[in-house]
């Protein structure tokens, strides 16, 4: 195989579906004021983290800080995340693609993987067709739009969806994958690293055509399985599973959590910290699911970070186990006198319970902290979060998390319809800005 | 009103029997006549109790094998239970309510495609829409002659009738203070209003 790709157009048809621009067209599509202008998202963590097109085009990317952006820029819209509509409008995104296959794969907030292998006979159609379809739904129907590729393996779509933006629909038949390969350098492809990319140059593949056309034997020990596996993606073949549902928000719990002014108070920034994990706890429990790994990581003022990974010799869901181990690994982590402005918590290694019964009691002393959760969990959902928590996250829970001008707040969140309150919202995104 | 009454049940005899179903379920056996009299029917009495199961054979709800112990019979599995009738008054069956829909479904179309607003103009007033009303609107779909529509104008939000002619689209307002708008250019239709909520 080191000349020959896969042959014919789709033995599988793969779609990867990119919101383009997800959060800053959220904006926009809601809010006439917005449009054409440009506009970013993430006020509140005082960086860039979306960017409407007009802003990409004045130079504008991911992360940048705010300050360098009113440098650059002085008329940009700066907007304050509002999660609660992105994922409102993420799981309509969804639900309109799952009216084409049930085969979807959520990937992430903003991006999903469609399978509609052998949908084109019951709907009468062709594979491209469906991909219009869809596009137009999407934009027809949520207000902004989103950039497809149709190609028989997932890291081809998603170069494909990669391959034109916004609003492109770009489909890599298998007997075309050569064209365009040959203009992806292999740094590009999905999952390749910078690392990955440096030794791969070294070997003198460039392109992606130059990996997929590699001779196996001269490069196998040089890759690892996973990269085995996107090489065989990229010649056409899949080799990745497809995994319908949000395998994304299962794989992993994230939460971070950015607070003003940075502060260098051991105590405060643990707080901060444990409220991360108690709510990660939270949302593994919500899913049923137990922690293997657990990663924290202190972001400082000046963006550096630090973290640690930790092993669970017994997988665990509950916070307090995971308050402990946290502690004894922040009181390494944490160097005094540098100011810290974020915490994050990920829960890695994510399996469903496996519990035997035991000799030591054990498996009855969890089955009791399961119902002191369950209980806790209860009281959360209804009350809210600041109801119940532990002793560590006092100070998180009970203090603003932004002092000053940056406690910026949704527009949605400051403007509440009657009957609404400020922990509960009606689950139906809003229209903002003057109507006459 | 449909009442709607097992045709076997006696309104007496429904809700001990449906102890005895429980009681099979559970335990996957019939109970004694013992079990019926003290955990069933809650009485001292013997009589009571035989002239209960003798009625509930002769509905065919229950056998008896040749020792007289207690059998389930099909009647026993078969009843469909529509309701429970107590006291004379019906209460809600689940099989009426099959048939009923949430005001979230009746409200709602293509909930992919549906937003709120909320009004802040007059101009639509003499339609019964006022300021402070919440709109609910849907995207994505054909404007028709007579829909109140949502529309970009100016960088805003403009909720106006909707009418196509042959000097094309024209945006009418609901109250004479207002100008119907004739836009000259495209215009960029973004919801058709389906509902109107007023929360008091």
């Amino acid at each position: 195989m080191s000349t020959l790709l896969a042959h014919g157009t789709y033995p599988r048809a793969i779609l990867h579906i990119d919101g383009d621009a997800f959060f800053a067209s959220c904006e926009q599509s809601r809010d006439p004021a917005l449009r054409g202008k440009p506009v970013i998202t993430g006020a509140e963590r005082d960086i860039a983290s979306s960017m409407s097109y007009e802003a990409k085009a004045l130079g504008i990317t991911r992360a940048m800080r705010l300050h360098e952006i009113r440098k650059i820029c002085p008329d940009v819209i700066v907007l304050p995340s509002d999660y609660e509509t992105y994922s409102l409008l993420s799981k309509r995104f969804f639900d309109i693609v799952r009216r084409f296959t049930p085969d979807v794969e959520e990937y992430g907030i903003d991006e999903c993987f469609a399978d509609i292998t052998g949908w084109q006979r019951p709907l009468r159609t062709n594979y491209h067709m469906m991909a219009e379809r869809i596009q137009e739904d999407l934009r027809r129907e949520l207000g902004f739009t989103f950039s497809i590729g149709l190609a028989s393996t997932k890291v081809l779509a998603k170069a494909g969806s990669k391959w034109k933006k916004p609003y492109g629909l770009t489909a890599i038949p298998n007997r075309e994958i050569p064209t365009y390969l040959a203009e992806l350098p292999v740094g590009n492809v999905w999952g390749i690293g910078p690392r990955t990319t440096d030794t791969l140059v070294r070997l003198g593949i460039r392109t992606a055509l130059d990996l997929a056309r590699s001779d196996d034997a001269r490069l196998d020990p040089f890759l690892s399985k996973p990269f085995k596996e996107i090489r065989s993606e990229l010649r056409g073949i899949p080799a990745l599973p497809f995994l319908a549902g949000n395998r994304s928000a299962h794989a992993s719990v994230q939460k971070m959590k950015t607070f003003t002014p940075a502060s260098n108070d051991p105590r405060f920034v643990f707080a901060q910290l444990a409220k991360n994990i108690e709510s990660a706890c939270m949302r593994a429990r919500q899913y049923g699911l137990e922690a293997g790994k657990m990663l924290i990581l202190l972001r400082t003022q000046t963006f550096e970070h630090q973290a640690v990974e930790i092993h669970l010799t017994c997988p665990t869901n509950f916070a307090h186990e995971l308050l402990t181990v946290a502690k004894s690994s922040f009181d390494t982590l944490f160097s005094p006198g540098t100011f810290y402005r974020a915490t994050m918590v990920t829960l890695l290694d994510l399996r469903t319970p496996d519990r035997q019964p035991d000799l030591f009691g054990a498996s009855l002393k969890i089955e009791g902290f399961r119902r002191i959760y369950e209980s806790i969990d209860a009281v959360r959902a209804k009350y809210g979060k600041h109801t119940i928590h532990f002793g560590p996250s006092f100070d998180a829970h009970h203090s603003p998390r932004h002092i000053g001008s940056r406690g910026d707040v949704p527009e949605r969140m400051r403007h509440l319809i009657k009957g609404e309150s400020i922990r509960r919202h009606l689950n139906i995104p809003m229209f903002v800005g003057e109507v006459d | 009103m449909l009442i709607v009454i097992c045709s076997l049940l006696t309104i007496m005899s429904e809700i001990p029997f449906e102890n005895i179903r429980s009681f099979f379920d559970e335990k996957k056996r019939m109970p004694t006549y013992r079990e019926i009299r003290d955990d069933i029917l809650h009485t001292a009495s013997m009589k009571q109790t035989k002239r209960f199961v003798d009625r509930l054979v002769e509905d065919g709800l229950i056998g008896r094998d040749r020792t007289g112990k207690l059998l389930p019979t099909e009647g026993f599995f078969g009843v469909r239970r529509l309701g429970y009738v107590e006291a004379g008054f019906p209460s809600p069956a689940e099989e009426e309510l099959l048939d009923t829909m949430t005001l979230d479904e009746w409200l709602i179309g293509n909930r992919e495609a549906t937003f709120m607003l909320e009004v802040k103009g007059e101009s639509m007033r003499d339609a019964g829409i006022r300021p402070g009303d919440t709109v609910l609107v849907e995207r994505g779909r054909e404007p028709k002659d007579g829909d109140i529509v949502i529309a970009e104008v100016d960088h805003k939000w403009t909720m106006k009738y909707y009418k196509k002619d042959r000097q094309g689209v024209s945006l009418i307002p609901a109250n004479p203070a207002f100008k119907i708008i004739r836009p000259k250019e495209e215009l960029r239709i973004e919801a058709i209003v389906t509902a109107v909520i007023r929360k008091y």
